[in-house]
């Protein structure tokens, strides 16, 4: 997947630049409460018990400040990713034990098998791993910044 | 939505969940890009706990639907049931039967209108 059509996955209103939620949570229902804003997901139930049950399998804060919460459901129409940002950190049990400042949520059809997301998954941690990216994403204010980030034009 | 439904979809989504989990593909995949996949106990416990809320009825159909499918609760996202494609009865998509759990007269899947 090359970064044209990793940006094709990022939409303005699946943004959040200052997350209030301090907790791990209180920090998903944050973002999945604004998803349901949104119309992309049919119940905001099933998918806060799909991550939960995902946290309890191992924590998706990989380190470093950033985590990608992910998995399948019957409640998410089309593959869905939500960013978001935290500027005072989020306690996200990550595996480095530090403050998770940066959000992948990745959300995919239950009827769709896992290889769905795990490319857009794989895009996206190889991404945070390039020098640079990351310090530019933990001060990414908007969402045409983001998509600089990310390797679109913006536009 | 009954709540034995929405326990139902949670269960399925659950499974769906374990069953990626014991896949040896995809959990390589997994632990290659740097998640711990410890808790698939957990996951099994959490599925216990909640099969047990569901009706015995309810459940057993699931899991017979479970062994022939992959899904046994398909989303229906247009005019055919997802599993068989078989078209649905206009009456399906009436307002009065969205968010509930209907069943594909043709092969008896379980069918959830987003």
């Amino acid at each position: 997947m090359d970064a044209n059509k990793l940006v094709t996955f990022f939409e303005e209103d699946l943004c959040i630049f200052s997350l209030r939620s301090r907790k791990k949570f209180s920090a998903l229902q944050e973002m999945i409460r604004h998803l349901a804003g949104t119309g992309r997901v049919s119940d905001e139930h099933f998918i806060m018990e799909m991550l939960k049950n995902r946290e309890s399998l191992g924590s998706t804060g990989l380190g470093k400040g950033v985590a990608f919460p992910h998995g399948r459901s019957l409640a998410i129409k089309e593959l869905t990713i939500l960013f978001a940002r935290s500027p005072g950190g989020v306690d996200f049990e990550a595996l480095d034990s530090k403050p998770t400042r940066i959000f992948f949520l990745i959300l995919a059809p239950s009827d769709k098998g896992a290889d769905t997301y795990l490319a857009l998954l794989s895009e996206l941690i190889s991404l945070v791993q390039k020098p640079n990216k990351l310090g530019e994403l933990n001060k990414v204010k908007d969402y045409k910044t983001l998509i600089e980030i990310l390797g679109g034009n913006g536009n | 939505m009954k709540e034995e439904f929405r326990l139902l979809i949670a269960l399925q989504d659950l499974d769906i969940m374990i069953k990626e989990t014991k896949d040896q593909s995809t959990s390589e995949e997994l632990k290659n890009l740097g998640f711990k996949l410890t808790g698939l106990k957990e996951l099994q416990e959490a599925r216990v706990k909640l099969a047990r809320k569901i009706p015995p009825v309810l459940i057993n159909r699931y899991e017979k639907l479970m062994e022939h499918y992959t899904m046994a609760i398909l989303p229906v996202t247009s005019d055919k049931c997802l599993g068989c494609f078989v078209r649905l009865p206009s009456v399906f998509f009436s307002a009065a039967h969205s968010h509930r759990l209907l069943t594909c007269e043709n092969c008896g899947r379980m069918l959830y209108l987003l």
